[in-house]
């Protein structure tokens, strides 16, 4: 007999003496009477006298009770450590068999007619290697996609492998072999002949293949040779721990698949331009990786308008770059771009890579009031951007319209050299010039005569791509800001702030600490570039925002105004249903599958903000196809796995689970036939 | 504390309803059937031989200094020269006195044993009240409680149920200290029907015997509940006796049930034997039975009535 023992025989043990303990503390409990009132017991009395005799084998029959719960506890325990029949055999191997389940793997080149895909044809082979197992091998089975999955624990039940087996479906993911290898190395530490068996196409990164180490980490020195100078110590270092440690493990490769062309596009996206946000520009890359020329059409949609159709030559190996500069019009956000063969539309053996999703950002109008008095420079910088309508107001005026309550609609109001006491309720953002007085968003502190900036934020969205530098100003105005509230020094002048962001609930506030007089500001390319940063946070419209996303690892999508909310719906392009946390108003999500996502943050019944992005495969090693008949990890070439002696196996647990039940019923009829006690 | 509570609110909210309209029509048909059935024909057997001042000639006794010349039979004295009295035969009212059981093992049962007595005594004073006996009602349990006072008339019927209604339930079953306690209140002599379940650990024989040697006429009426003869509980149970509160753990098996119905048996045997043998008249009852029945029973067994 064997013992499997999945579960460690301290845990047994501690389970033993709980139960055991809760066991005997239920009979005593069992033991405290029902109380019952009878009108006569003088009768009942006169009965039991005849019946004291009996009471010592009443006794034991109580004992023979708790002994038979005992047995019954201890045989289940017994049925927890799986016992086999058949003796426990020196030569049992513990394997990790690690099935490749990533993009590469939805590859169609398999079968008798090429119909079949490579996962199909992983499976097969895992069945074949799992009829060849011995009997007292310990088999886990892994899935490896961007993700490494285990998919069942170490036992030799062959019946339920095959059943997780048949489970297993090729992801659009690439395959993360560092992530798997790794976790299959630290499941058979200690565990006596360690294997792992990758069952794939070989279709991995050089980097993965070489991460592995066939020296221990822990016995390999912790420093770099006394020759090595000191700056590469700390890469040697690095590369030590990044390693993955496969000391003593025999690893085996099983590959799949057969020669295959497969022209893929490796990278797509778009952005709008600053300038002209209703314009934008597309990058699209493809890459033959076959050893043919190939010959595709490409076509780009705007949702599901053809807005360009090209016609692509490729070398072998070749790898193009398309830039489609100022595009416009189109209503939709979503471009796609696909690639088809000149005679129909599956052009190649892996259709995955064939399509990619881009989202343009979305473009927000905005509604921007100005209360100042005549300000040319100010008007002027926002006048060349289309996506805003401006309307102007004195300071006079809007304590006039703000009483009467006609400013409803504003997105931002832009004071200048004016700080009122009443502002437009939230979410209306807020930029102040030069505020002064009690109602200013940041108490002023002083005044610095002729300052220059001398530190520009390197973070802050308001302050991206600027150069402050060599701006002249004959006063500057300094600001109070307090990190702890988490506000923000956009710009420093020596160690003192002169201007200044925060975030009040659902509004933001910035402050600069000079007006558009006095100074050479407007004059310079920072100051239309400031604006349009500056109503940009506002707005939530990133321009750095990235909406296309490869799959397999996880990403940061921020959310803006998203306050006081853990998690947000996504809803995946097959239209499946996830959650994602959402920490300080970024989602960190895992996409799996190549498509649209829609991303929706909710409070209450609410939906308070929501994105859509793109996630695509864009891996030239997912799309490099062909397969790998020969596999060298760490440098060092894998063998093929050897099947073990087959020999008979029995699982007893569930024979010891039916004769606990057994038992059950003999203790139920017993009691009920008033025998036991 | 709560339960019990709850379970004195119970008797109280049964007596309530124990004498309604329904139980009164009862009485009024068992009354009906007393007279048609048993007038006539026992009527002689409950008369009391008293000589006084009735109307029907009875014997003639020797004139002595002091009696009254009225009762002088002068027609004797014609005939023989004797001065010789006439004495008449007085009947005198039969004296029923119903002892009732209100120890605590009569507050078991479904319906409660003392509910079922009460009703009984309810009848069977009705029935004594209507055929103009003078009837007490005297509750006991270790000793006697507060009591109705002997009294006659239909009319105090509702009296009898208001008392009925009071009595509290309490306390073992005393039967030998009881019936001291009766002989010493109540001197004149009459029919002493006892309801009770004589669930006496003393014993029963004592008080049922001080009763006859102090010249009463015991009528013996034993009132139990089925669950007691067959009771439905098995497994592992601690006893309590409801009137000592003595407990006993037991594991009660069906070969354990089937001695106990034997023992309960013998025991009920015990009391008809006994009474068999002094020629008390004996009943016995459960409290599924209607009472109306058993009062039939009894009259049809006669004695009761005169």
């Amino acid at each position: 007999m064997n013992l499997l023992a999945p579960i460690a025989s301290g845990t047994i043990a501690t389970v033993a003496a709980v139960l055991a303990g809760l066991l005997v503390l239920a009979y005593i409990l069992k033991m405290r009477r029902r109380r019952f009132e009878v009108p006569f017991s003088t009768l009942w009395q006169r009965v039991l006298k005849e019946k004291e005799a009996t009471s010592l084998w009443r006794h034991l029959k109580r004992l023979l009770s708790l002994l038979l719960l005992v047995t019954m506890v201890g045989l289940l325990l017994f049925a927890a450590l799986e016992p086999e029949l058949g003796g426990a055999r020196e030569d049992a191997r513990s394997i990790v068999i690690i099935v490749d389940a990533s993009a590469s793997m939805k590859t169609i080149d398999e079968g008798e007619d090429g119909s079949e895909s490579r996962m199909a044809a992983a499976r097969k082979q895992v069945l074949l290697l799992l009829d060849g197992m011995s009997a007292d091998d310990a088999i886990m089975l892994m899935r490896m996609d961007g993700r490494a999955t285990p998919l069942s624990r170490f036992h030799g039940d062959l019946a339920k492998h095959r059943k997780t087996l048949s489970t297993i479906e090729a992801s659009d993911t690439p395959a993360n072999l560092t992530a798997s290898l790794s976790a299959a190395a630290d499941a058979l530490r200690w565990r006596k002949k360690p294997q792992i068996i990758l069952v794939g196409d070989g279709a991995y990164p050089e980097d993965a293949l070489a991460s592995a180490t066939w020296e221990s980490v822990a016995d390999a020195p912790a420093s770099p040779p006394a020759s090595e100078p000191e700056p590469g110590a700390s890469a040697f270092k690095n590369k030590q721990l990044a390693s993955v440690d496969l000391a003593g493990i025999d690893v085996r490769y099983q590959p799949v698949g057969s020669a295959a062309s497969n022209v893929g596009i490796i990278s797509f996206n778009v952005r709008r331009y600053i300038s002209n946000k209703l314009n934008y520009e597309v990058f699209i890359e493809i890459q033959n990786f076959s050893d043919e020329p190939a010959t595709r059409r490409l076509v780009l949609f705007n949702g599901d308008s053809e807005i360009d159709v090209k016609e692509i030559q490729l070398a072998p190996g070749q790898r193009i770059t398309k830039i489609y500069p100022d595009l416009g019009g189109g209503a939709e956000s979503v471009l796609r771009a696909r690639i088809e063969s000149l005679e129909s539309e599956s052009s190649d053996a892996f259709a995955l890579d064939d399509e990619a999703w881009a989202l343009m950002p979305e473009n927000k109008r905005q509604k921007v009031l100005l209360v100042s008095t005549d300000n040319l420079y100010m008007e002027g910088a926002l006048l060349i951007f289309d996506h805003l309508d401006v309307d102007k107001l004195t300071p006079e005026e809007y304590e006039v319209s703000l009483a009467a309550n006609e400013l409803q609609d504003y997105d931002a109001v832009i004071y200048h050299l004016y700080a009122p006491e009443n502002v437009l309720p939230a979410p209306a953002h807020l930029l102040y010039f030069k505020p002064s007085g009690p109602h200013s968003p940041f108490p002023v502190t002083g005044s610095l005569d002729r300052g220059r900036i001398t530190q520009v934020s390197q973070t802050h969205p308001i302050t991206r791509w600027l150069e402050m530098g060599d701006v002249n100003f004959d006063k500057l105005d300094t600001f109070a800001v307090d990190t702890s509230a988490a506000e923000v020094s956009l710009f420093q002048s020596i160690r003192s702030s002169v201007a200044a962001a925060k975030k009040e609930g659902r509004r933001k506030v910035a402050a600069f600490g000079f007006g558009l007089e006095g100074t050479d500001v407007m004059l310079r390319v920072a100051f239309p570039l400031m604006m349009v940063n500056t109503l940009d946070w506002f707005a939530g419209a990133d321009s750095d925002l990235i909406t296309t996303y490869t799959t397999g690892r996880p990403a940061r999508v921020p959310l803006d105004g998203t306050y006081g909310i853990s998690e947000v719906l996504v809803t995946t392009p097959s239209g499946a249903h996830q959650k994602a946390p959402l920490r300080e108003g970024y989602a960190t999500f895992f996409a799996a599958e190549v498509g649209v996502h829609k991303l929706v943050a909710r409070q209450g019944d609410e939906d308070v903000a929501e994105i859509q992005l793109a996630a695509n495969l864009s891996n030239a090693s997912e799309s490099d196809i062909q397969p790998s008949a020969e596999l060298s990890l760490g440098g060092k070439k894998l063998d093929r796995p050897v099947p073990g002696s087959a020999t008979p196996r029995q699982s007893l647990w569930i024979y010891l689970c039916l004769m606990v039940l057994l038992l059950l019923l003999v203790e139920w009829y017993t009691f009920n036939r008033r025998i036991t006690v | 504390m709560a339960a019990r509570a709850k379970k004195t609110s119970k008797i109280e909210d049964d007596r309530s309803s124990l004498f309604d309209e329904e139980f009164l029509k009862k009485l009024e048909y068992l009354h009906m059937v007393s007279r048609k059935t048993f007038v006539g024909l026992n009527r002689a057997d409950r008369r009391m031989r008293k000589i006084g001042s009735g109307i029907e000639f009875a014997d003639h006794r020797k004139y002595s200094t002091g009696d009254d010349f009225r009762y002088i039979d002068w027609n004797v004295y014609g005939r023989i020269d004797k001065l010789l009295l006439r004495l008449f035969e007085e009947e005198e009212d039969l004296h029923i006195y119903i002892l009732l059981d209100a120890s605590k093992s009569m507050l078991i049962g479904d319906p409660l044993k003392l509910h079922y007595a009460m009703q009984m005594a309810a009848a069977l004073t009705y029935v004594g009240l209507a055929n103009l006996d003078r009837v007490g009602i005297v509750p006991f349990s270790e000793g006697l409680h507060t009591h109705l006072p002997v009294a006659r008339g239909k009319g105090r019927i509702f009296k009898v149920f208001d008392f009925l209604r009071g009595i509290e339930a309490g306390g073992p079953t005393k039967l030998e200290e009881a019936a001291t306690s009766f002989i010493h209140r109540y001197k004149r002599k009459g029919l002493v029907v006892v309801i009770s379940d004589f669930y006496d650990p003393s014993g029963f024989e004592e008080g049922i015997n001080s009763l006859r040697y102090n010249g009463f006429e015991p009528f013996v009426l034993q009132i139990y509940d089925e669950k007691e003869v067959n009771p439905s509980f098995h497994g592992d149970l601690t006893l309590v006796d409801c009137e000592t509160g003595s407990a006993k753990e037991i594991t009660v098996s069906k070969s354990l049930i089937e001695a106990y119905k034997r023992e309960h048996e013998k025991y009920c045997g015990e009391l008809s034997d006994f009474c068999s043998q002094k020629n008390i008249p004996y009943f016995r009852t459960h409290t599924k039975i209607a009472f109306d029945e058993l009062v039939l029973k009894i009259f049809r067994l006669g004695g009761f009535l005169k």
